[in-house]
């Protein structure tokens, strides 16, 4: 196996199925950058996309490669290399509390409970988030609840983080506060989002629309033309009616 | 009812979550042979000092009671009716004590703390091909979403009223389960991606 292979995703002509939605046919792509963005209106594909790499989607025929492991054969590897921050926390959190809910991953890899705690207890030292240690989490704010999401995934230090639109329903403040934390990360990160800022600080970003490949290269460049498209697509719109 | 975790820590944080288990089991066993409804009010009035003890936040939660007074006002009338006042008394004693003492336990103690405590206990069912880990997180999953469906309820609640100015209907039944339908998949997919079942080691 060449290195590039070993550090890259590889989407290899996949068709998916959804239901009786086709949502993608024959869709090639491969990137090896360290941040990659995924950009697109609702519906096109961007969440599908994120759900083939974890694993949590397989392809109806073709081939997801996760830096070298084909996901169709090592579903039972991929959530240690590949971490899954989801849309809503409360979809996420599955403890009452926050030491529990870091903890929980600990738990998961076999580790007994004194020393899963001790883990969880440095990861939230580690991220100055020490003083939740024992608070309930219906009690965290909504970013508060997003940043436990991502330190709970962080935790187990996967090589690869993927977010599905992690900051819809977050005011400002708690945009950029989440934005610098992922991108102090060591992780590899590919995010789908319609944050627009987010996605300029991207390696790569890459333009889905009906599932398939509309724009793929330097963000704002990609970001631009996207902009452009809605915009004349609200023209359209505009003058239809 | 089972929902909310004591965030302050308590005397009864730190008693293991097995020894609570069986004192409330114990408790509930004794209370079954108690039927003089003064010594059960004497046990009522004792539980009731200690979460007056715990702070704010627990007093709170004796609100839970009062949304159960029509389920109360039913069984002590149709005890009255059945077996007299004072056993109806006793019975309606005993109800509200098991329900504050099982809040105060699964109050005060983590979950992860809960599952280990019910996993032996859950372990004679993997000769019928059950995982206790398994069923251990999903009791822990119904702990944590009950107060989520109330809230999800109270929600479609509030916008059937705002829309109709009428009380709830079981018309809003369907798209609730639907909803929680959706939820339930959302969950279990979380879980998927984090590897639980998937057989992961470290």
């Amino acid at each position: 196996m060449t290195p590039a292979a070993s550090a890259s995703i590889v989407i290899d002509r996949v068709s998916l199925r959804r239901g009786s939605r086709l949502v993608f046919a024959d869709l090639s792509v491969s990137f090896c950058e360290r941040r990659v963005g995924l950009l697109g209106d609702n519906g096109a594909g961007k969440s599908s996309f994120l759900r083939l790499i974890n694993g949590l989607l397989l392809p109806d025929s073709g081939e997801v490669r996760v830096d070298g492991l084909v996901t169709a054969q090592a579903r039972r590897d991929l959530p240690r290399k590949v971490g899954f921050v989801f849309q809503n926390p409360d979809h996420q959190i599955v403890f009452p509390t926050v030491l529990e809910e870091i903890a929980f991953g600990f738990r998961e890899c076999g580790l007994r409970r004194d020393d899963a705690n001790d883990r969880a207890r440095d990861v939230l030292r580690r991220f100055g988030c020490y003083d939740w240690i024992d608070a309930a989490v219906h009690e965290l704010s909504e970013g508060q609840k997003q940043r436990l999401c991502i330190l709970a995934i962080v935790s187990m230090e996967p090589d690869i983080l993927v977010l599905d639109e992690p900051f819809s329903s977050l005011d400002l403040p708690t945009r950029l506060d989440l934005m610098d934390l992922l991108m102090s990360l060591p992780q590899r990160l590919v995010i789908a989002s319609h944050e627009l800022e987010l996605l300029s600080l991207m390696d790569r970003v890459i333009w889905l629309s009906g599932g398939a490949i509309v724009g793929d290269g330097a963000a704002d460049q990609i970001i631009s033309s996207y902009r452009e498209t809605a915009r004349n697509a609200r023209k359209h719109t505009a003058v239809a009616q | 009812m089972i929902s909310g975790h004591l965030a302050h820590r308590t005397w009864l944080h730190a008693v293991p979550a097995r020894l609570k288990l069986i004192g409330l089991a114990a408790l509930t066993c004794i209370s079954f042979w108690i039927d003089d409804p003064r010594l059960l009010g004497l046990g009522f009035a004792i539980v009731l000092v200690n979460y007056l003890c715990l702070g704010r936040e627990a007093r709170g939660r004796l609100k839970l009671l009062s949304s159960l007074v029509p389920i109360f006002a039913v069984i002590g009338l149709f005890q009255f009716w059945s077996v007299g006042g004072e056993a109806a008394a006793a019975i309606l004693l005993r109800l509200c004590l098991m329900i504050l003492l099982a809040d105060l336990v699964s109050m005060t103690t983590p979950m992860l703390d809960m599952m280990d405590a019910i996993e032996p206990l859950l372990r004679p069912l993997s000769i019928f091909g059950l995982d206790a880990m398994r069923l251990s997180v999903a009791v822990a999953l119904v702990i944590r979403f009950v107060p989520a469906l109330m809230e999800e309820w109270m929600r479609r609640n509030e916008a059937w009223r705002a829309r109709t100015g009428r009380r709830a209907s079981v018309r809003l039944l369907p798209a609730f389960l639907g909803g929680v339908v959706t939820l339930a998949d959302r969950v279990a997919e979380a879980l998927d991606a984090r590897g639980f079942g998937r057989g992961r080691k470290l």
